[in-house]
């Protein structure tokens, strides 16, 4: 989502045509992979289709209609709630990472970014794979467990939903460490000791003065990851067996199995203008605490 | 693997926009099929023979065939289709009929595979592979006899299960146990149809309709009701792995080679059917993909083991194949997706 930063008091002059050419490659960005199939998407969503799954230019209202069943307000409240744990898990496992890392020595800090970035040097698909390798009846994990003398599984954990979870936290993980890494990177260490010469315990050093100032990171780490996981498909289908479809599911199926494309455009229209309003909620969130602070 | 589709469809298009404006490139022949289903051998040993080159993009389902096709008029100069897409897409004249002075090896073709619906004539249509959804039974694990669906769908086997996940396919799984036909679809026949299918998806481990043969293999599911060429393959690896044609019935699914209507290459598209019809070309696609073959002369040719194989050569005669359904797809759709949500 891109949004522009909000003009400042001193920043009043009118743009000339010099500007204006600085910034069309962005706006020609903007309008060709933004504004353009958004406008698609949203005329679609009012149309109807023909047999074979064609768009056909009737104005009807039904899609949306559809969109507020009861069927289909459960799958999108059921992705938010995926994505609302994968996004606390994600900030709980990945806030300790990046401050090691924001806090170790310089030559090391390159060194242990380039180990949280070298997944993605492998296709997200073979990653995914080389899960469903660990975690099968008979795979790595529970080879491990036999092996070991605790008495402990076999577990069932492929094609359930802790399997989606996991899946969706590794496939998310880096894109919270990474903005947070940044916010920690800036974090002042001299705050800190100060702090601790005031008298504050460590509990009452992170709450006050390390949490606050690293919250910028926190909240890009989960937009970052909160809102593509809401529409993620493929875990779901690979990692979970399809059992228990996401919104993402859903509107696949509208494009490929049903040949319902309106539909599954409607289905869309109402998933951004929730992020819209999302967005618009944490940016206020942010403006009122810049006051407050 | 249909999930990278979609970017491999962006990239492809722009390749073939790219393409378009060279002047006088190569003979190209450009194949939309099903993913899992056309050896990579027979592909280079019809461009060693013909100099055309072959571009191959997958699909997953029919539907994704047809959307597909629908929006990139004139990519494609041979599709896959199955039985009732076909059947739909001669209806909506988006296929070109068949020269069949070029398609001399029809001959070869087995009579059960001549003059079915939806192309009686064979004007448009010519059978690349056949096959039926049966139940596979780990006979390792399920010690009791599973000959129905009743059978599979019982408590006893919750979540060792492995269905395909194609909507039409439980709909029509559960259509038949209740004794109802298959290709009439009505609100009423789905009605009845309802419980029966939100009993049994509480009941099932995995849907997958690409490789539905993994999951058995990994030890994560003991039974499943899944295509038979996967069912084949699994035999192939371990004869603790049984196919049984459902006691209540299946359908059969054939699936064709045909040329849309706006295809470029229309001659190369008849060669490469021709080659396809070739009895030792037939038979590397059997040994690949043990899927029945409709090729009369080419299954003269196989291994007593390979006609041997209960799954791809099942007895019990003819089935009926799919007819097209035209919007009730999208209320079969509807239909799965709400039960699957609300366990």
């Amino acid at each position: 989502m891109t949004t522009a930063t909000a003009p400042t008091a001193g920043d009043r002059r009118t743009p000339g045509w010099r500007e204006w050419l600085l910034l069309a490659p962005m706006l020609a960005w903007l309008v060709t992979f933004v504004v353009v199939p958004s406008a698609i998407l949203f005329v679609y969503s009012f149309c109807e289709r023909d047999e074979l799954g064609r768009v056909v230019f009737d104005f009807t209202g039904e899609n949306y209609r559809r969109v507020f069943d009861p069927i289909y307000l459960r799958i999108f409240a059921r992705s938010i709630g995926y994505a609302a744990l994968t996004t606390g898990i994600c900030i709980v496992a990945g806030f300790p990472v990046a401050y090691f890392i924001g806090r170790a020595k310089a030559a090391w800090r390159d060194r242990l970014l380039l180990l949280v970035m070298v997944p993605f040097w492998t296709s997200f698909l073979i990653r995914t794979y080389a899960w469903i390798t660990i975690l099968k009846q008979e795979g790595l994990l529970n080879a491990l467990l036999r092996s070991l003398p605790l008495g402990i599984g076999p577990w069932d954990l492929l094609y359930t939903p802790t399997a989606v979870l996991i899946g969706l936290v590794y496939a998310y993980l880096p894109f919270m460490i990474l903005p947070i890494y940044g916010s920690v990177e800036k974090l002042d260490g001299s705050l800190i000791e100060a702090a601790h010469d005031l008298g504050a315990g460590p509990l009452r050093v992170f709450s006050s003065v390390i949490l606050p100032l690293t919250l910028p990171g926190i909240a890009a780490g989960t937009l970052l990851v909160f809102v593509p996981a809401i529409a993620m498909f493929a875990i779901t289908d690979l990692m979970g067996g399809a059992r228990v479809p996401l919104i993402g599911n859903v509107i696949q199926n509208q494009f490929l199995q049903a040949r319902d494309w309106p539909f599954g455009a409607a289905l869309g229209v109402v998933f951004m203008a929730l992020f819209a309003v999302t967005y618009w909620a944490l940016l206020r969130l942010g403006r009122r605490d810049e006051v407050l602070a | 693997m249909k999930l990278f589709l979609p970017l491999r469809f962006v990239i492809r298009a722009s390749l073939a926009l790219f393409a378009s404006v060279l002047p006088g490139a190569a003979a190209e022949l450009n194949l939309f099929g099903w993913s899992e289903y056309v050896p990579q051998t027979v592909i280079d040993g019809f461009t060693r023979e013909s100099g055309i080159k072959v571009n191959f993009e997958t699909y997953s389902s029919n539907e994704e065939l047809i959307s597909k096709l629908v929006a990139g008029v004139g990519r494609y100069d041979l599709v896959q289709p199955s039985d009732y897409a076909a059947e739909l897409m001669i209806r909506q004249k988006l296929l070109a009929p068949l020269d069949r002075s070029k398609l001399g090896n029809l001959k070869n073709l087995s009579p059960d595979f001549v003059g079915r619906p939806p192309d009686p004539e064979g004007k448009f249509t010519v059978p690349y592979m056949s096959g039926t959804v049966g139940i596979v039974v780990n006979t390792d694990k399920v010690k009791v006899p599973v000959t129905s669906y009743r059978d599979v769908f019982q408590a006893r086997f919750k979540n060792r299960i492995v269905v395909l996940n194609d909507n039409r396919e439980i709909v029509t799984w559960a259509l038949l146990s209740l004794g109802l036909p298959m290709n009439s679809i009505t609100a009423e026949n789905l009605k009845r149809a309802r419980p029966v299918i939100a009993e049994w998806v509480k009941l099932v481990k995995v849907f997958d309709s690409d490789s539905p043969k993994t999951a058995l293999l990994n030890g994560d599911v003991d039974l499943g009701v899944v295509w038979s060429g996967e069912a084949a393959i699994l035999w192939n690896q371990n004869k603790k792995f049984q196919y049984v044609i459902p006691a209540e019935g299946t359908h059969q699914f054939i699936d064709m080679l045909a040329i849309p209507a706006t295809a470029k290459n229309k001659n190369g598209a008849h060669q490469f059917m021709n080659y396809i019809l070739r009895p030792e070309v037939s038979k590397l696609i059997s040994a690949a993909f043990p899927y029945t073959n409709p090729n009369a002369a080419a299954r003269q040719l196989l291994s007593a083991g390979e006609l041997a194989n209960p799954a791809s050569y099942p007895k019990g005669g003819q089935f009926e194949t799919f007819r097209d359904i035209g919007k009730m797809a999208s209320d079969i759709d509807r239909l799965v997706t709400d039960l699957k949500s609300s366990k």
